[in-house]
């Protein structure tokens, strides 16, 4: 088969189990959803595996979308090393997960059962043509669609009405940054006259040579990729617009693992990836990347340390990891980025997973506080959430540390940058952190005695079809790391020679000194997660601070007083006084003047008196006979 | 005006058309002011036949038979219409005692 019927058939796979489940697909059996829904999902991993071992490199055009003068969108999947690499993680760790949901959602009847694997399928395909697009627009496209399955998925039980908020908060946010993507390549069709990527990067490469400066005519360019950022951020859950992330733990926990972990907010370290070409000229633009990274990480970490839900401890951390990312990307060091994405969605994913098996045996609570003592129950849930936790945390050999540890060291080695060491140091405070809250979570929830409220006694052990995914990522988030150990200096750099042919090289090595304090960073976060089941967070100690950091530093009150509220204040006066006395009004009052035409006014015309119509008839013969007359004797 | 040769005695054809007129203004007004079935559809033959005097008045007067063949062909439609006229009122007369057409306005809207 041709790699370009392959490519096709990556994104047709879950396209169509999507249709089959939406259609017909719900009044079968529910073994039919069992199988369709995971397994479209594994045949797109199937087919991205082909495409892997055939080395396939290439853009494929399918048809023209859109054809308006010099303007042309071909719909065209672009096969390169950086996105058969996006389609491992979606595919495989989508795979584990989806199947995960088998035994995760059992509960729910026949049709939702099946529109919940319809979404996650919707969900896979649109992340695919997210990262498989060789053109802005069908990026865009992608962008917006995972948003839009992100706002289905979190929105899945929508008769609790937090679901349903927390869902259109998500969208909302989305959409802010949907408009700063379409605004971004907007300006890079004015300036380029081009939207596919290809086109783009030839212009770019034309109008700046490498090693030439030209930054002084390049506004155009940080203003394109200012705005590109927007979008990134919005759909990363960075500052400032990330409140809609752990609002979106409301969803089902695979959605919360697949989507809000491992892939989709993930999406703007790829955007930043794939645009690297724009970013590397725009310097201003690239800056800030790392920043709100850094930035973003730190302020997350901070307030996941007093979370008693445990899976916003999970969306908070998340948000650090994908802050990391951003640091990564931001400074340059992409390859060090994308390995970090990996192996997230190896330990992320695990972490809700095994998240998945305790709130599902403790009957949908997620309070950590009501948990407790949940070792002797849940074995091997224990086990694999701890391996999680270390990997989070970054402990040797843990595929977190061999990521997080070359992000940093990368980060501080970058030569001739003191930002980015001041972004390092903020970086290896959050590690520290990190090990902190890992720590609280771990101890609080499967150490201890059984909290008195635990709402079950004795847990279930989970299903097999739930322990084998957690298992294997258990087991990945354990190899995992080994493919890539430059960190330690053991010379084996699978991702970073795979993407390197992509996002290029990384342009520095690490010292000896970014690894012994990599090391060192690592001990001490290690310590500190051990420390965490003794030592309560220093801010329970100071009132403020705690209240700071439960109310989230106050972005969500904020936001709803700038910006919710003035809106419903709006709203409310354009419907009191506005929809209320003028438009209902006047759609009232036009009726009324209807009815008195068409009843009052013209009734009298219709009398049913034979001579009334008699008389109307003889007074018109007179009147145009007489008329007729006159206007002869005028003439 | 042209005068007519009635019988040997010679007369102005505006008579004629005066008296036509007479007769199809009692007519109408008998239609309007009458509230008896049967009265109006007299008037209503009065009228037809004003008009008829009207068409021999001036088919005598330009000497072209087309004019009182017309009259012959509007005496057979009244006629005709007489019929239908008094089918219908019959007809009404059996459902009801109707000595008013002012009764009989049930399309009032």
């Amino acid at each position: 088969m041709s790699n370009a019927a392959l490519a096709l058939l990556i994104l047709l796979f879950p396209a169509g189990g999507a249709v089959v489940l939406a259609g017909r697909g719900w009044r079968l059996p529910r073994i039919f959803t069992v199988i369709v829904g995971p397994g479209v999902v594994w045949l797109s991993f199937i087919a991205t595996m082909a495409l892997f071992l055939g080395n396939a490199n290439g853009d494929f055009t399918y048809w023209t979308w859109i054809k308006s003068g010099s303007f042309s969108v071909p719909f065209g999947l672009l096969i390169d090393n950086l996105s058969l690499f996006m389609c491992f993680v979606i595919t495989g760790v989508g795979g584990l997960i989806v199947t995960y949901s088998v035994g995760y959602m059992e509960h729910e009847d026949g049709p939702s059962y099946a529109r919940f694997f319809c979404y996650m399928d919707i969900f896979v395909f649109s992340m695919l043509l997210l990262v498989l697009a060789d053109n802005l627009v069908f990026l865009i496209v992608g962008w917006a669609m995972v948003g839009l399955s992100s706002y289905l998925l979190i929105g899945f039980w929508y008769q609790r009405r937090s679901a349903v908020l927390a869902a259109r908060k998500a969208f909302v946010m989305n959409v802010i940054g949907d408009v700063g993507m379409i605004l971004g390549t907007f300006v890079l069709f004015v300036n380029v006259h081009s939207v596919s990527y290809s086109g783009v990067f030839d212009s770019l490469v034309r109008l700046c040579p490498a090693n030439s400066n030209c930054n002084g005519d390049s506004g155009w360019l940080e203003l394109a990729a200012f705005l590109l950022l927007v979008g990134a951020i919005a759909k990363s859950a960075q500052l400032p617009l990330h409140t809609w992330l752990p609002d979106a733990m409301e969803g089902p926990t695979p959605v919360s693992a697949l989507i809000h972990a491992a892939t989709m907010v993930t999406a703007g370290v790829y955007l930043v990836g794939r645009m690297h070409l724009i970013y590397d000229i725009a310097t201003y633009a690239h800056a800030a990347v790392a920043i709100i990274g850094a930035v973003t990480a730190l302020f997350a970490a901070t307030i996941a340390i007093v979370q008693v839900d445990i899976k916003r401890v999970l969306a908070y951390s998340t948000m650090i990891q994908i802050g990391y990312m951003f640091l990564a990307v931001g400074i340059g060091a992409y390859s060090a980025g994308f390995f970090h994405l990996l192996s997230h969605a190896f330990f992320k994913a695990l972490l809700f997973l095994a998240a998945g098996n305790v709130i599902h045996a403790m009957h949908d609570e997620q309070d950590m506080r009501k948990y407790g003592g949940l070792w002797r129950d849940m074995r091997l849930t224990s086990i694999t959430f701890l391996v999680g936790s270390l990997s989070l945390v970054g402990v040797i050999p843990l595929v977190g540390f061999f990521s997080k540890e070359q992000i940093l060291g990368l980060a501080f080695s970058k030569p001739d940058d003191a930002m980015v060491q001041i972004l390092w140091l903020v970086g290896a405070a959050t590690a520290l952190i990190t090990g902190f809250y890992t720590g609280r979570m771990w101890w609080l929830s499967f150490w201890g005695k059984p909290s008195p409220q635990r709402p079950v006694e004795h847990p279930h052990a989970p299903r097999l079809v739930m322990m084998v995914p957690v298992a294997t990522l258990a087991v990945l988030a354990i190899v995992g790391g080994f493919i890539e150990t430059r960190a330690l200096g053991l010379g084996l750099s699978a991702v970073s020679d795979f993407l390197g042919k992509v996002v290029g090289p990384p342009a520095w090595e690490d010292t000896g000194v970014a690894v012994a304090l990599g090391l060192v960073t690592m001990l001490l976060g290690a310590a500190l997660f051990a420390g965490a089941m003794r030592i309560r967070p220093w801010s329970s100690y100071v009132p403020w601070a705690q209240t700071l950091l439960e109310r989230k530093y106050y972005f969500d009150d904020i936001y709803a007083a700038a910006f919710v509220r003035p809106l419903d204040w709006v709203a409310g006066v354009a419907f009191r006084d506005v929809e209320r006395p003028v438009i209902d009004a006047a759609v009232v009052d036009t009726g009324r003047l209807t009815r008195w035409t068409s009843v009052e006014a013209s009734r009298n015309l219709q009398t049913g008196y034979f001579r009334n119509y008699v008389l109307v008839f003889v007074v018109g013969v007179v009147a145009i006979g007489g008329g007729l007359v006159i206007m002869r004797a005028l003439s | 005006m042209s005068t007519l040769d009635i019988g040997g005695s010679q007369l102005d054809a505006s008579w004629f058309l005066l008296l036509s007129a007479v007769l199809f203004s009692l007519g109408a007004v008998g239609v309007l002011v009458r509230r008896n079935p049967l009265v109006i559809l007299i008037s209503i033959e009065l009228m037809l036949n004003a008009a008829n005097l009207t068409l021999v008045t001036f088919s005598r007067q330009l000497q072209n038979m087309e004019g009182q063949l017309f009259a012959l062909m509007s005496m057979t439609v009244a006629a005709a219409e007489a019929v239908v006229g008094l089918a219908i009122l019959v007809d009404i007369f059996r459902v009801r005692d109707a000595e008013d057409v002012d009764d009989l306005s049930e399309l009032k809207g």
